[in-house]
């Protein structure tokens, strides 16, 4: 399946990219997705970053629906 | 669905928009107690850098839905009369104001736990990111303690 991945504020400087489109095998968990990122781009390593899958930061074993807008989402700074 | 404002300004909240926002309570006349919220970019001194501004982004649709969220659980939790949040998106220099919250009320005390718990909320579940710029225009990203 393909999901579109976002990213945002020091997690897009670091991928040096906005937005993706990502393959995944169906069923594949919130944790695998994010393995294959951090695969993909090394520098995720040392960021901290959550996982928000349909704008809801959801447990990493969840399986992910087709279709789905994920997004990478550094540490918040609002206010 | 209920219409839901506006919650992002597109840079700094100024003293003008602040003001009007409390003058048009004036013919909501069960209100005795209106409580705010400033906050404002700080010019933190990081690994002897001077932070000169912070250019704010968000998860904008997320971020706006966080902020209903959050607006909602508010009045079911405390008894306000009204509330409104003003976020800046975009750069607001050091000195200006990028958070405008103002809490309404019949009586005062609800109105001090209410503001504490929006501003606390706000902070930790809204996925906005800030990008402090230095004067030699390197910048560092803010994280919220």
């Amino acid at each position: 399946m393909k999901l579109k991945v976002l990213y945002f504020g020091m997690i897009a400087e670091a991928v040096n990219c906005k937005e993706e489109e990502i393959s995944l095998q169906p069923g594949s968990t919130v944790e695998q997705l994010s393995n294959l990122l951090i695969s993909k781009y090394e520098k995720l390593n040392d960021l901290s970053f959550n996982i928000a899958v349909n704008k809801e930061i959801l447990n990493q074993n969840i399986p992910i629906n087709s279709n789905s807008e994920i997004a990478l989402l550094p540490p918040f700074a609002g206010g | 669905m209920e219409k839901r404002k506006t919650v992002f300004v597109e840079g700094s909240i100024s003293s003008n928009f602040i003001a009007s926002s409390i003058e048009k309570h004036q013919t909501k006349t069960t209100i005795g107690a209106h409580n705010f919220f400033l906050g404002q970019v700080r010019a933190d001194q990081i690994e002897g850098k001077i932070v000169q501004a912070i250019d704010y982004s968000a998860y904008q649709e997320m971020a706006e839905d966080k902020f209903y969220e959050i607006q909602e659980a508010t009045l079911t939790k405390f008894d306000l009369t009204s509330l409104h949040i003003y976020h800046s998106i975009g750069k607001v220099e050091v000195g200006e104001i990028c958070l405008f919250v103002l809490v309404s009320a019949a009586h005062r005390r609800v109105t001090f736990d209410a503001l504490e718990y929006l501003v606390d909320t706000i902070k930790k579940e809204v996925p906005i990111f800030g990008k402090e710029i230095f004067e030699d225009e390197t910048h560092t990203w803010k994280v919220n303690n």
